[in-house]
C-alpha cells in the first residue's frame, strides 16, 4: 500500500541509532564523510542528472533495466551486470560505457561527457561511491508501547480454550453440544429458535450447500419418503460423498485464494497451467485432506518428500496458491517487481489462514494491530528467498513473449524423453546472440530509421529474436510437453531481508531475521532453516495446534458458508477493526474439536448440518426481529442467495443439460504466455467457450478481467483479492441477463423442449415438473392455474416477429491502430483493435414452445429460484 | 449505536418517506455504508458539502497525446529544437504551427482549430505528474489513484455513484464508452471491494449494452414479466422472505424500462441532422468519436453521473506527424461540437468536462518522427461547471518537461475533482480488509484556486 514517491516526511533520525535494536543490519555503518557527500552532491548528482536521467531514473524507463538514480539501482546494475564497483573504478562498467569508442557510447543521444567529468565520476568511485545516507523515520523498528497491550487484550490471539458445555433451560431442544451453545445465547436473551425447517426446504437447502446444486426431484421424494430418524444424516452423507463436494467446496477455497488463470490488470498474460492447481484443491476436498495439511501442500509442498512422481507433481502443483496472483509485469524495476510479489503472497498467506491484514504493515507499523513493519520483513525474507516459478519476469514493455521464461516454471515430472542437450545449448547461444543484437539497436536513432521496406530498421532484429526463441522453446519448454505448472520453490540465495523505508522497495532499512510475526506465540513453532526460504517452517507455524488464529480462521469460515454469516461476521479480518465473535466459547468449542478430529473439513460440515440450529426454519419471528434483529445469535436459519455459479449451475443441471465429468484442463491451456486484452481473438475465444461449455461454473475459464458472460451480473468473486465472502447485490442488469441472455434462453428452451417431447404427460403434469426441477417443490392449485392461463395466453398472442438482433450496421470507421501505426516501436504500444462476438439468437419453433419456454425461464427469473431458505 | 439499522431505516424509506429524506439519511450514513442487502444504494446522496459539478465527462486520449504539438506551446522549446535538452536528448520543437485564441490567448496548434475556439472556457492544468511513465500502471492509477498491482482499488467512477448515487434510477450512474481492452481493462471503470453496483456500465462506441436487447416482441415479455412479478410478490409476501426481494421486483421493472429507454438514449439519429453533423457523424475520419460524444452528451443531459469516452491511440513513439494529424482529425471536431452543444442546452453549468491523457510526451525526439513519455509535467484541461474559464493553473518549465509551478500529483487531481462534486476526500471512505480506503489513498490536495 505504498505511494511513490509520495511519502510525507515525518521526525526523521540517522538510522545509525537503531541498528542495534537489530540482530543483524547490513546498513550500520555511520554516516557517511560530510565532504565526500558533498562531492557527490555537487558534482557527481549534477552528471547522473543532465546526462543519464533521462534514459535510467525512476522517471523514466530504465533502458537496459539500469537506473542510476538509486545506488542499489547501479550497485546491482542492469542487463549487463553492476554499473559500479566501489573503489574499484576500473571493474566499473559505468566508466566503461561512456569512455566507449563507438556508437554504443553512452549517452546515446546528446553531449558526450567531458575529460573532466569522466575524472569526478572516476574519483567518486575511487571513493567509494558514496551517496547520502537514507534517513529512517523513528518508528521504525522501534516497538510500538500499545502493542503489549493489545497482544494481552485482543480476543483473537489468545490461546484456545476448552469451554465447557453450557447447561440450557429447554434440555429437550438441543440435539448436539454445538446447539446447546446457541440455545444458551438465546435463552440469555430471552428468544427461543423459531420451528424446525420442512424436510423439503432442508434437502434443497443442503444440497445446495453441499454441492451447490439443486436436488433433483428423486432425491426429493426419497427423503420425503424416509421417514427413519436418519433420513437426513443418509442425505448429509450422500452429499458429502459427492465429487460435487469438492466443486462446492473448492470453489469457496479458490475465493479465499484469489484464484486466476491469468496476470490481471497492467499486462494481462494467462497462467495456462491455473487449472491444475484447481484440480488439485477441488480433489483435496473430494478426498478430505486435512486442513493443516491441506495448507502445509500449498505453502511448501515442494519441500515435502514424496513417496512418487504423481506424488510429487501434487504437492509442487499446491504451491500454484502462492504463484497464481496479480502480478505487474510490466513493473519497470526488478526489486519492485519482487517486493510486490512479496507483498501478495503474505497478503495471500495472512488473510486466508490467518485473517490478518499484515500486508498494512508493508509501509509503516500495523496501525491497529501488533504487527511491527519488522514482522513483515520477517515474513518477506522468507518469501525473498523463495522464487515464484509461474513462468513470468518483469521487463518495461515487451510484446509476444518478452515475459515469459521457460525455466520460470515448475517442472512436473514425466516420462517425456528430455530434448538434446546439445541441440538446447546451441539455441540457447544463437537466442542470446540474437538478443544481444536486438538489444543493441533497439531504440537507437539508427535502428528507428526507415529500412527499404518502409519499417525501421530494428525491426527484423526484433522478429530474428522471436523466431530463435521460439525454435528455442518449441525444444526446451516443459510447458510444451504438458509438464510444467505454476509454483514456487526455493530460491538460489537464502537470505534474511531488509525492512523497507515507507514500503519502498529501494529504501533500505535493517536486516530482520527471518521468522513469524510476534502478535501471539506459538511454544513449539521451529525457526525457520538456515539452508531452506523458511516456509516450511512457516507451514508449520501456520499449522500448529498452538497457532490461536489457523483452526479459528477456518471454523469459522465453514460456519459462515453454512449459517450465512461467521461467528465473526469479518471472517477475512480477525484482528482489532474485524468484529468480534457472537459464540467466542463456541468458536472455541469447534476450533479445538476441529483439531482434535484431524482437521477434517467434511467432519466439521457434517457436525454443522447435523445441528439441529441449522435444520431451523427460516420464518422471521417479531420478537425475535425485535431483540435481534441481524439474526446474531441464530433464532432462525437465515435465506441466502445463490452464486453467480450456483444459479449458472442449476440453470443448467435443472433444464438436464449440465455436464458432471471434469473438462480437460481449461481452455486457457492453449494459450501461449503473451499478453491478451478483453476484446482480443483469445478473449472471443474464452467467452465462447464459456458460452458453450454445460460444465460446472468451477471449470469456467477465469481470467482476470474476462469474467464469463453467465456469472458477471451476480457479483461473481473479485478474482485479485482474498474473498471469504461474496456480495448479493440487486442490480437491472441481472434482470436483464434472466429476461434476454442467449445462455438462458437456450437453457429454458432446452427444457421447454423436454417437458413437451413427453406426449404421456398432460400440462400440469409439465408444470409440475417444471417447478420441481427448478424450485425443488411442487406448485400449489393457484400457480397450476397462473401458470396455464399464461400459457394460452402467450401462446395465442405469440408472433413469431423476433426484434432485429443484430445492431445497426455502420460505415467501418479507419481502424486507430492500424491507421497510424507503422512498426511498434515501444513494446507499450498495443493492438487495441476489437473482435465482435455473435450474440446468439435462441429461436423456439411454435407458439407453443415460445410459450413454454417464457414459462421456463419465468422460473429461472423468479426470486424464489435465487435464493435458497 | 444507533436506535435503527440502516436497513431498516431504508426499508421505511422505500415504503413512505420522499426521496429527499431519504437522501438526507443516507448522507448521513454514508461512511458507514457497507450494509449489501440494502435497497436502492443508487438513491442520491447529500454531498460532503454543496457541489459546483453535478456531473462529470471525461474525455480519455489514452496513450498520451503530444501536448508539445497540440496544446502546450514553448516558445523556447522551438527556438531550440535541434538542441541537447537539458536532461538528454535532443530537443524537437513541434512541426506544426501553433497561435492564440480567445481573449485568454491560449496557444493551440493547427491540429486543433475547432477545439482552440472554446479557449475561453478552458481551465488549464500545466503542473500534472504521476508515478509511472508505463501506459498500463499509469491509466490504471488515472482511473484508480493508485497503481499497485497488488490490491486493486475502486474506480473514481465508482467512488462517484458510492458518494453521490445516480440522478436517474432509469440508468445506469456511470457509464464508459470504449474503454481500453487492456491497460488494466475491466479495472478502470470497476468497483473492486466496493459493491458491484457502484461499478461502470461499458458500452461500445454503437452504443451496444449487454443482454439489452429483448428476443421477443415488447407486449409477450411484459405478460412474461407480469408472470415473473406475480411469482415475486408471492414470494415476498412468504414469511420470512429476504429482504432483497422488493429490490428484484424493482429491478425487473427498472430493467424493462431501460431496454425501451437506453437505446432510445443512445439513438443518436434522432439528433437534428444539423447537431449530427456539427460533432461530425457524417465524416469517416470523426464518425466514431462523434457518436462517442454525442452519447455522452444525450447521457449527461439524462443524469448519468459519470461518463467516460476513449480514444485510444496516441502512443506517437514514431509516426508522430501523420499520426498526429489522423488522431486530432479524428476527435477535434466532435469534442468541440460537444462543448458547444452542452453549452448551448445549459448543460455546462451542471458539467464539468476534463480533458487528457494519462500523461504526456516529452519534448525531446526520439528516433525519426517520434516522442517519448513524460510523466514528470504535462497537461489537461476542464471546462464546465466550478472552474475559472480561461484560466491557467500550473506551468512546466522552458521546455515543457518538469513541472515547475502549481504542481499537481494524481492523487491533486482526484481530490479536486471530488471536491468539485462535492466530496471530501478524505471523508469518503470504505472500510475493506480492516482499513478505511480512499480514491486518493494517503495523499491528495484540493486545488481551490481554480474554482470559479
Amino acid at each position: 500500500m505504498t505511494t511513490q514517491g509520495h511519502s510525507k516526511a515525518i521526525p526523521l533520525i540517522a538510522l545509525a541509532g537503531l541498528a542495534a535494536l537489530f540482530t543483524a543490519s547490513s546498513l550500520a555503518a555511520a554516516e557517511p564523510d560530510p565532504a565526500k557527500i558533498e562531492f557527490f552532491e555537487k558534482k557527481v548528482r549534477p552528471i547522473l542528472v543532465g546526462h543519464c536521467y533521462a534514459c535510467h531514473s525512476a522517471e523514466t524507463k530504465p533502458a537496459g533495466e539500469l537506473r542510476v538514480d538509486d545506488r542499489n539501482g547501479l550497485l546491482t546494475g542492469g542487463n549487463s551486470g553492476p554499473a559500479v564497483v566501489p573503489g574499484e573504478p576500473e571493474k566499473s562498467l559505468l566508466l566503461k560505457r561512456v569512455t566507449l569508442e563507438g556508437k554504443r557510447r553512452m549517452p546515446l543521444e546528446g553531449a558526450q561527457l567531458t575529460e573532466e567529468q569522466i575524472a569526478t565520476l572516476t574519483t567518486w568511485i575511487k571513493d567509494g561511491a558514496v551517496w547520502p545516507t537514507l534517513r529512517v523515520s523513528v518508528s521504525v523498528g522501534k516497538l510500538n508501547p500499545e502493542y503489549e497491550q493489545l497482544k494481552k487484550e485482543h480476543w483473537a490471539w489468545q490461546p484456545l480454550t476448552s469451554p465447557k458445555v453450557p447447561d440450557v433451560k429447554d434440555s429437550a431442544w438441543p440435539q448436539t453440544d454445538v446447539d446447546r451453545f446457541l440455545l444458551a445465547g438465546l435463552e440469555a436473551k430471552n428468544l427461543k429458535p423459531v420451528a424446525d425447517a420442512d424436510k423439503l426446504t432442508l434437502i434443497r437447502r443442503v444440497t445446495y450447500d453441499l454441492t451447490g446444486l439443486p436436488p433433483t426431484p428423486a432425491e426429493i421424494d426419497a427423503f420425503l419418503q424416509d421417514t427413519s430418524p436418519t433420513a437426513f444424516e443418509k442425505v448429509v452423507d450422500r452429499l458429502l460423498a459427492s465429487p460435487r463436494f469438492g466443486e462446492q467446496w473448492g470453489r469457496h477455497w479458490l475465493d479465499v485464494a484469489r484464484y486466476g488463470e491469468s496476470t490481471g490488470p497492467s499486462r494481462n498474460i494467462p497462467y495456462p497451467h491455473a487449472w491444475k492447481y484447481r484440480d488439485y484443491v477441488i480433489d483435496a476436498l473430494n478426498a478430505d485432506v486435512p486442513f493443516n495439511r491441506f495448507v502445509l501442500e500449498q505453502i511448501a509442498g515442494d519441500l515435502l518428500p514424496a513417496a512418487d512422481d504423481a506424488e510429487a507433481n501434487r504437492l509442487r502443483i499446491a504451491t500454484g496458491f502462492l504463484a497464481l496472483g496479480v502480478k505487474d509485469v510490466n513493473q519497470r524495476f526488478k526489486i519492485r517487481f519482487i517486493m510486490d510479489n512479496v507483498d501478495e503472497q503474505i497478503d495471500v498467506v495472512t488473510r486466508s489462514i490467518l485473517a490478518l491484514t499484515v500486508s498494512c504493515a508493508r509501509c509503516h507499523d500495523h496501525k491497529f494491530d501488533p504487527i511491527p513493519t519488522s514482522d513483515y520483513y520477517s515474513l518477506a525474507g522468507i518469501f525473498t528467498s523463495t522464487e515464484i516459478a509461474a513462468g513470468l519476469r518483469n521487463q518495461m514493455g515487451g510484446s509476444g513473449l518478452a515475459y515469459y521464461v521457460p525455466d520460470m516454471l515448475v517442472r512436473l515430472n514425466g516420462d517425456v524423453p528430455p530434448a538434446d542437450p546439445a541441440e538446447v545449448e546451441r539455441l540457447q547461444a544463437e537466442v542470446a546472440k540474437a538478443k544481444k543484437a536486438w538489444d543493441a539497436i533497439r531504440g537507437t536513432p539508427e535502428g528507428l530509421k526507415p529500412g527499404p521496406n518502409g519499417q525501421p530498421v530494428q525491426r527484423r532484429f526484433r522478429l530474428a529474436y522471436e523466431r530463435k526463441l521460439a525454435e528455442l522453446n518449441a525444444l526446451s519448454d516443459p510447458a510444451q510437453r504438458g509438464l510444467a505448472a505454476h509454483g514456487v520453490r526455493d530460491a538460489k540465495v537464502i537470505a534474511d531481508t531488509e525492512i523497507r523505508i515507507y514500503g519502498e522497495a529501494e529504501k533500505l532499512g535493517p536486516v530482520v531475521p527471518r521468522g513469524y510475526l510476534t502478535a501471539f506465540t506459538v511454544p513449539d513453532a521451529k525457526p525457520v532453516s538456515a539452508d531452506q526460504s523458511g516456509r516450511l517452517e512457516l507451514a508449520q507455524w501456520l499449522t500448529s495446534e498452538q497457532n490461536p488464529l489457523t483452526a479459528r480462521v477456518i471454523v469459522n469460515r465453514v460456519w459462515a458458508h453454512l449459517f450465512g454469516q461467521g461467528i465473526v461476521s469479518t471472517v477475512d479480518n480477525f484482528g482489532v477493526t474485524g468484529d468480534v465473535p457472537t459464540h467466542p466459547e463456541l468458536l472455541d468449542y469447534l476450533a479445538t474439536n476441529f483439531m482434535a478430529d484431524g482437521w477434517s473439513i467434511k467432519n466439521l460440515v457434517r457436525q454443522l448440518v447435523l445441528t439441529r440450529a441449522y435444520q431451523l426454519s427460516s420464518v422471521s419471528s417479531p420478537e425475535a426481529v425485535a431483540v435481534d434483529p441481524a439474526n446474531k445469535l441464530l433464532w432462525r436459519h437465515a435465506p441466502r442467495r445463490l452464486t453467480a455459479e450456483e444459479i449458472r449451475d442449476s440453470i443448467l443441471a435443472s433444464a438436464g443439460v449440465l455436464e458432471l465429468t471434469r473438462p480437460d484442463g481449461s481452455v486457457v491451456k492453449e494459450f501461449q504466455m503473451r499478453e491478451i486484452r478483453d476484446n482480443g481473438p483469445e478473449a472471443k475465444q474464452i467467452h465462447e467457450a464459456a458460452n458453450a461449455s454445460k460444465h460446472r461454473s468451477i471449470y469456467l475459464p477465469l481470467l482476470r478481467g474476462l469474467t464469463p458472460k453467465a456469472l458477471e451480473v451476480f457479483d461473481p468473486v473479485e478474482q485479485t483479492l482474498v474473498s471469504g465472502s461474496r456480495d448479493t447485490t440487486t442490480v437491472p442488469a441481472q434482470a436483464l441477463f434472466l429476461l434476454n441472455a442467449p445462455f438462458v434462453r437456450k437453457q429454458s428452451l432446452a427444457l421447454a423442449e423436454r417437458l413437451l417431447s413427453d406426449a404421456s404427460a398432460d400440462d400440469a403434469d409439465r408444470i409440475q415438473l417444471a417447478y420441481r426441477l427448478i424450485l425443488g417443490r411442487e406448485p400449489n392449485e393457484q400457480e397450476i392455474d397462473r401458470t396455464s392461463a399464461f400459457l394460452s395466453e402467450f401462446a395465442s398472442a405469440y408472433v413469431d416477429n423476433v426484434v432485429a438482433v443484430a445492431a445497426q450496421p455502420l460505415p467501418e470507421d479507419p481502424e486507430p491502430n492500424k491507421a497510424d501505426a507503422a512498426e511498434i516501436i515501444d513494446p507499450d504500444q498495443a493492438d487495441q483493435s476489437g473482435v465482435a462476438i455473435a450474440e446468439e439468437v435462441i429461436r423456439p419453433n411454435d407458439a407453443r414452445t415460445a410459450a413454454w419456454l417464457a414459462f421456463v425461464q419465468a422460473l429461472y427469473a423468479s426470486a424464489e429460484f435465487r435464493y435458497v431458505r | 449505536m444507533t436506535l435503527f439499522s440502516r436497513r431498516q431505516v431504508l426499508k421505511t424509506a422505500s415504503a413512505g418517506f420522499g426521496m429527499v429524506a431519504l437522501a438526507g439519511l443516507l448522507g448521513q450514513q454514508q461512511a458507514k455504508a457497507t450494509d449489501k442487502a440494502a435497497p436502492n444504494p443508487l438513491a442520491p446522496k447529500k454531498p460532503h458539502f454543496p457541489a459546483r459539478a453535478k456531473r462529470l465527462i471525461f474525455i480519455h486520449m489514452n496513450g498520451a497525446m503530444s501536448q508539445h504539438d497540440t496544446f502546450e506551446y514553448k516558445p523556447q522549446l522551438q527556438k531550440d529544437d535541434g538542441k541537447p535538452g537539458p536532461y538528454g536528448g535532443i530537443l524537437a520543437g513541434s512541426k506544426f504551427k501553433f497561435k492564440q485564441y480567445g481573449d485568454s490567448g491560449a496557444w493551440f496548434s493547427e491540429l486543433l482549430p475547432n477545439l482552440a475556439q472554446h479557449a475561453d472556457k478552458m481551465c488549464f492544468l500545466r503542473g500534472l505528474h504521476t508515478d509511472t511513465p508505463a501506459h498500463p500502471q499509469a491509466t490504471v492509477q488515472l482511473h484508480t489513484g493508485s497503481a499497485n498491482a497488488a490490491l486493486t482499488r475502486p474506480s473514481m467512477g465508482a467512488w462517484l455513484l458510492y458518494g453521490l448515487g445516480s440522478e436517474n434510477q432509469d440508468l445506469p450512474g456511470y457509464i464508459t464508452i470504449n474503454p481500453p481492452p487492456n491497460f488494466g481493462g475491466a479495472v478502470n471503470y470497476g468497483s473492486a471491494f466496493l459493491p458491484a453496483h457502484f461499478q461502470g456500465t461499458r458500452i461500445d462506441d454503437r452504443g451496444n449494452l449487454p443482454n439489452l436487447r429483448p428476443q421477443v416482441a415488447r407486449d409477450a415479455q411484459r405478460k412474461q414479466l407480469d408472470l415473473i412479478q406475480a411469482m415475486n410478490r408471492d414470494f415476498a409476501a412468504a414469511p420470512g422472505a429476504p429482504d432483497a426481494v422488493e429490490g428484484i421486483i424493482q429491478s425487473y421493472e427498472l430493467g424493462f424500462k431501460m431496454q425501451g429507454k437506453v437505446p432510445e438514449l443512445l439513438d443518436i439519429s434522432t439528433e437534428p441532422l444539423k447537431v449530427q453533423e456539427a460533432y461530425g457523424i457524417d465524416n469517416p475520419a470523426t464518425a466514431s468519436f462523434a457518436r462517442q460524444c454525442l452519447m455522452a452528451r444525450r447521457l449527461n443531459e439524462a443524469g448519468v453521473r459519470f461518463v467516460e469516452i476513449c480514444q485510444p491511440g496516441w502512443d506517437h513513439h514514431n509516426n508522430l506527424h501523420k499520426g498526429l494529424i489522423n488522431r486530432c482529425g479524428s476527435i477535434d471536431q466532435p469534442v468541440a461540437a460537444l462543448l458547444t452543444n452542452l453549452e448551448q442546452r445549459g448543460l455546462l453549468e451542471e458539467t464539468l468536462v476534463l480533458f487528457g491523457s494519462e500523461f504526456g510526451r516529452l519534448p525531446t525526439s526520439q528516433g525519426v518522427d517520434g516522442r517519448d513519455h513524460n510523466i514528470t509535467g504535462y497537461p489537461m484541461f476542464l471546462v464546465g461547471a466550478g472552474v475559472k474559464r480561461g484560466f491557467t493553473y500550473g506551468a512546466t518549465d522552458e521546455y515543457g518537461i518538469k513541472a515547475i509551478e502549481g504542481r499537481m500529483h494524481t492523487n491533486d487531481l482526484h481530490a479536486t475533482l471530488l471536491a468539485l462534486m462535492g466530496l471530501d476526500h478524505e471523508q469518503l471512505t470504505y472500510r475493506y480488509a480492516g482499513r478505511d480506503f480512499r480514491l486518493t489513498d494517503v495523499a491528495g490536495e484540493v486545488i481551490e484556486d481554480i474554482f470559479a
